[in-house]
This record gives structure tokens, C-alpha cells and sequence, in this order.
């Protein structure tokens, strides 16, 4: 079994890789693993006006994880909450062309997307309370 | 594993994997669980030994080598034991996957481990990697490549000692897990018991690969 090209590219050159300081405003951050493998992947993104202004990850894992956070980054970026909520992992599949042994890939990076959304959102609707 | 009924002769089935009447091999229902096929309690502590004699002993009944001039339905039958045989022992030969095997059965879908991802650990570990980064990234004669190993040296020794306490805790919870099995009555005791048992085996087997893997990380970066 061999890599699709298009995941040997984001491994060999990765987008957005690297991390926002979790505190700073408008950053939310999702840590993802998955026990079988014991991949780690974290996941961040800054909103602005219910915007996705930028998204970063750092993932230690396999090609396919690395990838899939990767590809991850890139949809986010531009999309509303509300948009990127809908990212399914089955989009991640079909576009990395992932084996059916890497499926699970595509899933770490879906929940790292959905616990980017949450804890963005816990901390907004926290601001929301300090302000009242 | 008493069938109620051959699927050849149509008798009342007494034996466990062969019709006593007819003698045909009678397939393993997909229902049955490893540690009933291959017929062990639902122990964590199994005898090696023990598990192979029995491995071998169904090998041979079952083994499609044996089955080559019987009926088309005999060797599909023979073929499919054969490989649920195979997993079985490949599944309780190995004390972790024998574990895990058993949370599946005890405590239904393993997948909602990852509702409670250790936080803790991912942020350390995330760190850590950070660190092995900086020393793969650092001239190896410089000082600062040395004080980062020597942080790396002690991070994994730490590391180790934690895997060791790891394997110590998962191997007194299978005995504890025996010992309950053992006693065989069902009291709301017991089953808060097993409970615990269940769910902190749990814990500890989702964490450990995470901390295996760095563990090797750390190894390769620095020795």
C-alpha cells in the first residue's frame, strides 16, 4: 500500500504548522490522540467575527494523520463556525484518497476540529459571562 | 459449544465442534467469543502453555489439510474455524490485546475512550516533542544540544519509570479482575467493583501507547 500523492505532498510540506498561545483571544484549541495508535494531534484555530482567520496544527503520528490535520488547516481557513462545523471526515477520505487501515486518521482530525469549535466556543461564551 | 442441531444430519448436537452422529465438522458461530472458543474463562492470567496445547489441539481438528477430500461444505466450514482459531489466539496469547478484547466484551464499544482524551498528558507530550525538535535542530557540538539532552536523559527516565508503574497497576487490576471472577456472585459490590476494574484498565491501556510512542522517540533522538 502506498501513499496517495496528494498526502506525500502535505506530509513533505505541511501547511500551517505550528501553534497560537492557547490564552491569546479568539484562539481555540483541540487535543486530539487516538489510543490505538497513540497519534497526538492539536489543533487551533483564531476566529474573528465568526470568521476563521487562521488555523494551525502540530500532529505526531503517521503520514495520513499529518496529512489529514494538515488538510484540515487549509479547509478552515475563511470558513464561518458554522461552515466548519460541517467538515466531515469523509470529505478528508475522498480528498487524501486514504486506504480503509486510515480511515481512523480522518476521524482524529474531524474530532481535532470539532474540540478546536468547543473550546473556542466555551471560551467566547465565557468572555460573554466575565463581561456581564 | 453445544448447537442445537447439525446442519447435516439434522440431529440434536451433543458435541462441541463435531456432530457426534455424522461426524461432520460443525462451524463456530461468529457469536462466540474467543475465550469460550477456545474454551478458557474470562481471565486475564492465562497459562501460555495451556493456550497453545488447546490452539493446537483445535488446529488439527479444524485445519483445512484435513478437509481436502470431504464435501465443498466441510471445507468452508473448516476454513472459516480455522481462521476464527487463529485470531482467537493470536487475540489471548497477548496479554494487552487479551485485555482489550475483554473490555470490548465486558464493557461494549471501546470507541468512547476518546471522549476523555488525557489533556494532561497530550500537553506534555506535545512539549516534549518541542524539545526534541529544538535538540534535532541544535549543533550537536554546542552547549545548548547538551543541556537539552541532559533534559531529554532525565525526561525519559522519568518516562520509563512511569511506563514501569503502568505495567504494575495493569497487571495487579488483571489479578484483581481473576480474583472477582473467581468469587462468582453478582451483588451491587461486586459490580461496583467491576466497574472500577473495567474502567481503569481502561485508562491505563489508552494511555500507554501514547507514552510508548514517545518514549521510542526519545530513545531514537538521543542514544
Amino acid at each position: 500500500m502506498a501513499y496517495s500523492d496528494k498526502v506525500v505532498d502535505h506530509f513533505n510540506n505541511p501547511r500551517n504548522m505550528g501553534s497560537f498561545k492557547k490564552d491569546e483571544e479568539g484562539v481555540g484549541t483541540g487535543m486530539v490522540g487516538a489510543p490505538e495508535c497513540g497519534d497526538v494531534m492539536k489543533l487551533q484555530i483564531k476566529v474573528q467575527n465568526d470568521m476563521i482567520v487562521d488555523a494551525k496544527f502540530k500532529t505526531f503520528g503517521c503520514g495520513s494523520a499529518i496529512a489529514s490535520s494538515s488538510l484540515a488547516t487549509e479547509w478552515l481557513k475563511g470558513k464561518t463556525i458554522e461552515e466548519a462545523q460541517k467538515i466531515k471526515n469523509t470529505d478528508i477520505v475522498q480528498e487524501l484518497n486514504l486506504p480503509p487501515v486510515k480511515i481512523h486518521c480522518s476521524v482524529l482530525a474531524e474530532d481535532a476540529i470539532k474540540a478546536a469549535l468547543a473550546d473556542y466556543q466555551k471560551k467566547a461564551d465565557g468572555a460573554l459571562v466575565d463581561a456581564k | 459449544m453445544a448447537r442445537s442441531m447439525c446442519w447435516h444430519c439434522q440431529s440434536e448436537m451433543a458435541g462441541e465442534y463435531f456432530c457426534e452422529r455424522c461426524v461432520k465438522v460443525q462451524p463456530v458461530s461468529k457469536d462466540l467469543d474467543y475465550f469460550t472458543c477456545m474454551g478458557f474463562p474470562r481471565r486475564l492470567t492465562i497459562d501460555p502453555r495451556q493456550l497453545e496445547t488447546k490452539f493446537y489441539e483445535l488446529s488439527r481438528a479444524f485445519h483445512p489439510d484435513f478437509f481436502q477430500n470431504k464435501s465443498a461444505e466441510e471445507q468452508t466450514i473448516s476454513l472459516g474455524n480455522s481462521a476464527m482459531l487463529n485470531t482467537a489466539y493470536r487475540t489471548l496469547r497477548d496479554p494487552i490485546q487479551r485485555a482489550e478484547y475483554l473490555l470490548d466484551l465486558e464493557a461494549g464499544a471501546v470507541k468512547d475512550i476518546r471522549t476523555s482524551p488525557p489533556a494532561d498528558l497530550f500537553e506534555e507530550i506535545l512539549k516534549l516533542q518541542d524539545t526534541l525538535d529544538e535538540y534535532r535542530a541544535a549543533d550537536r557540538a554546542s552547549s545548548t544540544a547538551t543541556t537539552l539532552c541532559a533534559k531529554l536523559q532525565a525526561e525519559r527516565t522519568t518516562l520509563e519509570r512511569r511506563q514501569q508503574d503502568m505495567e504494575t497497576a495493569l497487571q495487579q487490576l488483571f489479578t484483581q479482575w481473576d480474583a472477582l471472577q473467581d468469587r462468582g456472585e453478582v451483588t451491587d459490590q461486586t459490580r461496583a467493583e467491576r466497574d472500577r476494574i473495567l474502567k481503569q484498565m481502561r485508562g491505563i491501556l489508552s494511555n500507554r501507547t501514547y507514552v510508548k510512542n514517545i518514549v521510542n522517540d526519545l530513545v531514537a533522538t538521543i542514544s
